[in-house]
């Protein structure tokens, strides 16, 4: 199991290599304010830490996640041309343009994709793996994804997938400024925190996070999946992320967990599930029912279906007439005088016709597509029935 | 002198809205069938009404593109490959995706045109380029990219660029928010947004002492960007696309009715300095919308864009009916809408000219009953109009309506 692990300050570095000496597979995930979504880490300290990195022969990646508009893009690879690249094992990208620049650029560079935001069917997945071919150095899957769906992935692939083992869960990502207009006293820091509570809705507290690259919202729970470690090895999920950045994870867990992935103390042992100030969560990697639970809004049974449409109840005068929009040119012949009727509860009638007339009430032989005709009343039939042509006439 | 203009794409939530807005002057429309996209609210199209569509959208030359934006699982592309042979058979224009897995599907099994959708949240030439070798045509861009970096992307890239011109709008980045999922059960990239950024919160900030701040804060206004056609056609953006499939047919009719109305003005006279640019914003006003901004059409979307009030309703005009059947000389026939009086303030909305007040003679039941007020759901008869026909579009005004009465 490959532990992947953010720092950011030499003092977190510090307490890592405390206890971390090689025993395991690690990767540590460096970034600065200019790439990274929400590191505080500056290009300056980002130096120093590469630095320390190559002294421990600790391999690092460099994070460049955030999304870039076309301005933002060039300062980006301004930062970037700056940035060592040599002394990384790899990149971590998600925004297209990025990654095409990195392919284009540097072919040398290992590329990390991170694919958490949909990717969720294995055609696309290949396909990226195949568009970076030998440049990609894994794929970053979604926390959406079951475990299920993973095994399937990591088995079918030819590269590692990774995927988020702690921390928070990121919701929502804008480059709008939406917490500095609250706060106009503090609008010009680099950096608010804040959290959002609804009263529509069930969940309170939702941390925010307002910096340069906009603002960003996380889960009201973090996610937990330290105790399936043994079941993702199996399943080849090899790269397991956690996350440690906010809430002083890192100070105060970072310790345990080393020891933990060092099989010194068990899953049990570890503090952090009781310590930590918000609920821990699976997310849906026992199952995810998104999209089952979301039920069509639409009613099925007004919907038009088959050969046989002949038009819609569009006006019923009860004990006098209906009115029908009619969608096909017709005559009114033996087998145009039954008529089989759908009403919006699903109910069906056939009827036989006594007379069709045009709307100004006169008799006629036939109609046009798009004409209103009036049909004798039929009890139970109202507005959006569906008529059709009987089918066995 | 016929002078270029973008395409005016409009939505078509249902195939009366997308007759509707070709009827009022929208060169395309795009709509969803009954899967695969991510409007799962709107009517969506079964596959005779795309049928039906799609030929009703052709014979008057305009064309029609096809939503896959929703984020597909495997087992949804085992099950594309047939609705795709579908669309080819019927020469849709065009289909509108997301998912690099989509893609691939398409390309495996037709020669359908892709369009890039804004969900995949393409903002910069890189990303262009990397889309254009998987075989994008077009680029629906990020709302967030402004006109002049459109115009960049589309010189740099070679492709067609689509614009947002007006809507509503996704506060993040679109394909980047999963509120929905991990509060509601839904998945907001499948169509089952709950629209979490609408909803008030109480802020705390973080190592502060102060109370709470409520605030509508993640709530975006509505983008318009009628003032800044000039602009979209100075950058040589190829589509300008109105949102809102989900929204009414007096929306799909207005919007199309107005944006045409403006980009053919443009057409004939090379400019857009017209006595009606008011009357165009006025009328962009009666429908229904929360306020408007320019969103990051020109800078980057600021505090502005910020709509920070709670969702309501305050709309001055309302759909009171469209018109199934015109006879000559005698009556209207009218697929009433909303409930409206003998002595309301109606208007009609023409294909082409301007909008003008009706007043009814007499209001009667298709039977020809005299009645004095019409009820939503049935049809009636009003007087006869010259130049009124099918699929018009009567409006009412409310903004004087008191509850209760009408
Ligand atoms: S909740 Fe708001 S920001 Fe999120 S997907 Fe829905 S509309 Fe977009």
């Amino acid at each position: 199991m490959k532990l992947i692990i953010y720092i950011e300050t030499t003092k977190e570095f510090d307490l890592f290599l405390n206890e971390f000496d090689n025993q395991f597979e690690c990767e540590v995930v460096l970034g600065c304010i200019e790439l990274s979504r929400y590191t505080k880490t500056s290009f300056e300290d980002l130096l120093i830490l590469i630095n320390i990195a190559n002294k421990k022969k600790i391999p690092v990646v460099l994070d460049w996640d955030i999304l870039n508009l076309e301005s933002r893009f060039k300062k980006s690879i301004a930062v970037l041309e700056k940035i060592p690249l040599h002394d990384f094992k790899a990149i971590r990208l998600q925004d297209p343009g990025a990654i095409e620049y990195i392919k284009r650029t540097y072919p040398w560079l290992k590329v990390q994709l991170i694919l958490e935001n949909g990717n969720h069917n294995l055609v696309g997945l290949k396909s990226w793996r195949n568009y970076l071919g030998e440049q990609c150095d894994k794929l970053i899957l979604s926390n959406e994804l079951s475990k299920d769906h993973l095994r399937q992935y990591a088995s079918s692939l030819d590269v590692p997938i990774e995927i988020q083992v702690l921390g928070r869960i990121l919701l929502f990502y804008t480059p709008r400024l939406l917490l500095s207009p609250l706060d106009k006293k503090n609008s010009e820091a680099a950096f608010l925190e804040a959290y959002g509570s609804s009263e529509e809705s069930p969940h309170n507290g939702f941390p925010l996070i307002e910096n340069q690259h906009g603002t960003f919202m996380f889960n009201v729970k973090d996610l937990y999946l330290l105790d399936h470690l043994n079941e993702l090895s199996e399943a080849n999920i090899t790269n397991v992320r956690l996350d440690l950045r906010f809430d002083s994870l890192f100070e105060n867990h970072v310790k345990d967990l080393i020891r933990f992935f060092k099989k010194d103390i068990s899953e049990k042992e570890l503090k952090i599930k009781n310590d930590h100030i918000r609920p821990m969560i699976k997310g849906f990697y026992n199952v995810n029912k998104t999209d089952i639970l979301f039920t069509k809004l639409k009613n099925k049974r007004i919907q038009r279906n088959d050969e046989y449409y002949l038009g819609e109840v569009v006006d019923v005068e009860r004990n006098n007439q209906i009115a029908l929009l009619v969608k096909r040119d017709g005559e009114i012949k033996e087998n145009i005088k039954k008529l089989k009727l759908v009403t919006p509860e699903g109910k069906i009638k056939e009827i036989e016709l006594k007379w069709i007339r045009n709307s100004q009430h006169e008799e006629v032989n036939s109609f046009t597509k798009n004409e209103i005709i009036l049909i004798p009343f039929f009890r139970g039939v109202t507005v959006k029935t569906q008529v059709y042509l009987s089918s066995t006439t | 002198m016929n002078h270029w203009t973008p395409e005016l794409l409009s939505p078509a939530g249902s195939l009366e809205k997308l007759k509707i807005a070709v009827l009022y002057g929208a060169n395309a429309v795009y709509l969803g069938g009954q899967k695969f996209g991510l409007r799962q609210a709107s009517d969506n199209f079964t596959l005779e009404e795309l049928v039906e569509g799609v030929a009703f959208a052709h014979d008057r030359g305009a064309k029609v593109y096809v939503v896959i934006n929703s984020f597909l699982h495997d087992k949804d592309l085992e099950e594309l490959p047939e609705f795709l042979k579908f669309l080819e058979a019927l020469m849709v224009d065009a289909l509108i995706v997301s998912d690099l897995g989509v893609i691939a599907t398409i390309k495996n099994h037709c020669d359908l045109v892709i369009h890039l959708s804004t969900q995949a949240s393409c903002l910069n030439i890189e990303a262009a380029m990397l889309w254009k070798s998987m075989g994008v045509q077009r680029i629906v861009l990020g709302r967030e990219v402004t006109i002049a970096e459109a115009g960049k992307i589309k010189k740099a890239s070679g492709l067609e660029i689509e614009m947002f011109v007006h809507g509503s709008m996704c506060m993040s980045y679109s394909g980047n928010c999963v509120i929905s999922n991990y509060t509601q059960g839904r998945d907001s990239n499948r169509g089952g947004c709950a629209h979490s950024c609408r909803f008030e919160y109480s802020i705390d900030f973080k190592n502060t002492e102060k109370e709470s701040l409520k605030s509508y804060f993640m709530s975006s206004k509505d983008l318009e960007g009628i003032r800044l056609l000039p602009e979209f056609i100075d950058a040589g953006i190829d589509s300008l696309k109105v949102e809102g499939r989900n929204k009414s047919h007096h929306y799909a009719g207005t919007i199309s009715k107005v944006y045409s109305d403006a980009l053919n003005f443009y057409k004939s006279h090379g400019h857009f300095l017209s006595s009606d640019m008011l009357m165009w914003e006025d009328e962009l006003r009666k429908i229904s919308h929360r306020d408007y901004t320019t969103g990051s059409l020109v800078e980057y979307a600021d505090e502005n864009s910020i709509y920070n009030q709670r969702e309501h309703d305050d709309n001055e005009y309302t759909i009171a009916g469209i018109v199934l059947e015109s006879r000559k000389n005698q009556y209207l026939l009218v697929d009433v809408k909303s409930a409206f009086l003998l002595n309301d303030n109606l208007e009609i909305m023409p294909f082409n000219g301007k909008i003008s007040t009706l007043s009814l003679k007499f209001l009667k039941t298709i039977s020809g009953i005299d009645i004095i007020k019409s009820k939503p759901g049935s049809v009636v008869k009003i007087p006869y109009a010259e130049g009124v026909e099918r699929f018009n579009l009567i409006r009412k005004c409310i903004k004087n309506d008191v509850a209760g009465f009408v």
